[in-house]
């Protein structure tokens, strides 16, 4: 049932070459987190979504310091080694210190366009309207301009329902993994989440409910196994899932940017942008990078852990992040207060070697089962 | 660290200052970014307190990596900023200078400086569980917009709300009028005792200039602040007229970019002095001169020039304008080149410095070099690496003609 998520994740090149031919519409790469995709689809792009990648590090040496994560070097490398030339126009969002500069140097360096949504980290409300306002607009004609479409609202109102079915489906997978444990390869269900960030969604959304369909038809599996809820900005390297399925553990649910803090995210409201789109930054799934008092990260892990009944937490933690770290010590606490077990392990999207996470997982696991 | 009869004076004003913030029993005490408008405070009689420069003063007195282990054994990655670290070890341990800080009533935190202080000013709001004001001031990517200065000004008049509501009184907008013009005026002088950095050779240095910047970045809006700056102010200026230089003998000039090694202040002083090599001007010390780049005429609106100049901060511009200020730096002080900090702290700062580099050394002529280092963490310091690199940086510059 997932060969064919395999395949589009073992060929990511070759995927949106493909498509790219067949829609005829410019590849728009989106960096982290939570670029509406709506709005490049909407504009008459093709989006695709660069959570980082595995290549070794070389080239992107010379432009960013060993302590940047592995996010921002693995993409720069994949621009730097020619392996983004269909990229054709960058789409960022102001996340993280990182990112933010990150923006720059691609200005510098490449003609490639770039537009920038970037999130206003106030609580003033009005002053949060008018700012985001401005944002959009500029945006959209960035985004325009890149491809030389105009967004309608007939287009956007299309994408908003694209989009959001797509998470909506997801949401369903979810569902699924939480409810059935084991019915899903951990490696397996990744790689369907990792698929959708490169095909079009149209396609995409058919193969989920392929896939669900399938699913359906599955009770969920006897036995018992150790589950557990991850959380952290991005869930790569997939490789670590089949460390987790050789040991027979169970992720029933998640909190990565680029995991269910996006897909948790409702059909985006075309009527008022405005409003739609803070609902879409802000909501309902907090996250470090995007301030929010009002979706306090602390009740929401502690709810979301007992909601999937899971037996632990472990923090996926991408080397140099800082967001992620700074919440993480306070949040350990506080699951810790609640009686729920929690730890962290260290992983960059270039590590080949994955000797110590199994030895950590394990570890984790066995003090999990008591 | 050249001497200034001046600096007994600094010496006593901060430990005046510090010592009413740890005492006081009527004045709330606020903690603060060191990029944020500091002067709506000083209009409501609050004490600011400022966790950076507190850290930056456990590292030069060489108490930082204590502190640090102590926040890192409590969970803190030592990928996070070691400002942040320091601190966060202080509050567990009472340790620092003065036995830490005094626990803040509130927090005002803008991120002009970085985003990076919105987490650690989320960590200090749930550990002493008290409100956070946050003023957003975007990267400016394309220069100042009036959009941003429109969002900007809108979170002044909450800020002013807030202020108001925690204190329970209105607040005083005709007292802050005047800590504005206090503030500007001693911003004022900080500016031009850097700029006196012009005359060769440089009067005053970069080193002195991260020494004296405690009341500029601490107590700007107050009498105090502006009669210590003028004081200094006239003793530079004596030296710039008497063309006596901060070093014996000065045979290069260069720029500093990037905060101070907090913890190397002597050393490389020393060394620098060996080379006959001056720090004549740094982007750091220069942002809090900035503060007065607008002048009333150019606006009408107080808020809005006060928002463009909290926005307008070097830390805070796209790469475009960067390059433009360095190079103009290096023309305007007459530098024979430049040094870029890469700390690993600081990621605003130092993220895309490669890339800087390479711009402005190919824009001026100049060579530049990039010292890897960070601004409170020894442990990530090599002596030996960080001089081989700058002998061979000021062997491969031209001395001053
Ligand atoms: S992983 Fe963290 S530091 Fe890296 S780009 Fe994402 S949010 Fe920024
Ligand atoms: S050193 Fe850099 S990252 Fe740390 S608080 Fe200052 S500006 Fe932010």
């Amino acid at each position: 049932m997932f060969k064919p998520f395999h395949e589009v994740v073992s060929n990511v090149s070759k995927t949106i070459l493909k498509h790219e031919k067949e829609l005829g519409c410019p590849v728009i790469g989106v960096m982290p987190a939570y670029f509406p995709m709506e709005l490049i689809d909407a504009a008459g792009g093709y989006p695709v979504q660069l959570w980082g990648n595995n290549l070794p590090l070389g080239k992107s040496d010379a432009h960013l310091q060993t302590y940047c994560c592995s996010v921002a070097r693995s993409v720069l490398e994949l621009e730097l080694i020619g392996g983004a030339k269909m990229v054709k126009a960058y789409a960022f969002t102001s996340l993280c210190d990182t990112l933010i500069n990150l923006r720059e140097i691609y200005r510098r360096l490449f003609p490639k366009p770039t537009v920038e949504l970037s999130i206003p980290f106030t609580q003033t409300v009005e002053a949060r309207r008018t700012y985001l306002k401005s944002v959009i607009r500029s945006v959209v004609k960035g985004l325009e301009e890149i491809t030389g479409q105009r967004i309608t609202p007939d287009s956007l109102a299309e994408a908003a329902h694209l989009h959001g079915r797509t998470r909506a489906l997801q949401r369903k997978l979810y569902e699924i993994r939480r409810e059935k444990p084991g019915l899903m390869k951990n490696h397996d269900f990744y790689t369907a989440t990792k698929a959708g960030f490169f095909l079009p969604a149209a396609l995409y959304n058919e193969m989920l409910e392929d896939l669900l369909e399938g699913l359906d038809k599955f009770p969920a599996p006897e036995g018992k196994g150790l589950k557990l809820l991850l959380s952290g900005l991005v869930f790569d390297p997939i490789e670590i899932y089949k460390i987790f399925d050789e040991l027979g553990v169970h992720i029933v649910d998640d909190d990565f940017a680029n995991g269910w803090r996006t897909v948790s995210k409702e059909e985006l409201q075309v009527e008022n942008l405005v409003q739609g789109i803070t609902e879409f930054l802000f909501n309902p799934a907090p996250c470090c990078c995007v301030y929010n008092p009002d979706n306090d990260r602390h009740p929401y892990l502690v709810d979301k852990v007992k909601k999937a009944g899971a037996d632990g937490v472990l923090f996926w933690y991408t080397k140099f992040c800082e967001p992620d770290a700074f919440d993480r010590p306070q949040l350990i606490n506080r699951l810790k207060e609640m009686d729920i077990l929690a730890a962290s392990i260290e992983v960059e999207l270039s590590m080949t070697s994955f000797d110590a996470v199994k030895t950590r997982i394990s570890a984790f696991c066995e003090i999990a089962e008591g | 660290m050249t001497e200034f009869k001046a600096f007994s004076k600094m010496k006593e004003l901060m430990t005046n200052y510090y010592i009413e913030a740890k005492t006081t029993k009527e004045k709330p005490i606020a903690w603060i970014t060191s990029g944020a408008p500091v002067e709506f405070l000083f209009a409501m009689d609050i004490i600011p307190i400022y966790p950076e420069n507190y850290a930056a003063m456990c590292a030069a007195n060489h108490q930082s990596i204590e502190l640090m282990e102590a926040a890192e054994a409590a969970g803190f990655s030592q990928d996070i900023c070691a400002y942040a670290r320091t601190d966060f070890g202080a509050a567990m341990t009472q340790g620092g200078p003065a036995g830490g800080l005094p626990p803040p009533h509130f927090l005002l935190c803008s991120t002009n400086i970085c985003k990076t202080v919105i987490k650690w000013y989320e960590v200090l709001a749930r550990n002493y569980n008290v409100p956070l004001f946050i003023v957003d001031t975007p990267f400016l990517h394309n220069g100042l917009t009036k959009d941003l200065i429109d969002y900007t000004v809108t979170q002044f008049i909450a800020l002013e709300s807030f202020l108001g509501n925690f204190l329970g009184r209105p607040f005083d907008r005709d007292r802050l009028t005047k800590v504005l013009s206090l503030s500007r005026e001693a911003a004022d002088y900080w500016k031009k005792i850097l700029y006196l950095g012009k005359t060769i050779p440089s009067p005053f240095n970069s080193l002195d200039s991260f020494i004296h910047l405690g009341p500029i970045v601490t107590l700007r809006g107050t009498r105090e602040c502006v009669d210590y700056y003028k004081l200094l102010y006239e003793e530079v200026a004596e030296r710039a007229q008497k063309k006596i230089g901060s070093i014996s003998e000065e045979r290069y000039r260069v720029l500093w970019d990037n905060l101070p090694i907090w913890f190397k202040m002597r050393r490389l002083e020393r060394f620098f002095e060996e080379k006959k090599c001056t720090l004549v001007v740094t982007t750091y010390a220069n942002s809090w001169g900035g503060l007065s780049n607008f002048q009333a005429n150019e606006m009408n609106d107080p808020y809005e020039l006060f928002a463009a100049s909290y926005l307008n901060v070097y830390i805070n511009w796209g790469f475009e304008n960067r390059i433009k200020y360095l190079s103009q730096l290096i023309d305007d002080f007459s530098l024979t080149g430049f040094i870029m900090h890469s700390n690993r702290s600081c990621k605003p700062y130092s993220v895309g410095m490669y890339c800087l580099q390479g711009e402005v050394s190919k824009l001026t002529g100049k060579p530049g070099v990039i010292i890897e280092a960070d601004q409170n963490d020894p442990r990530v310091y090599s002596d030996a690496q960080v001089e081989t690199r700058l002998e061979a940086f000021i062997e491969s510059m031209e001395p001053v003609s």
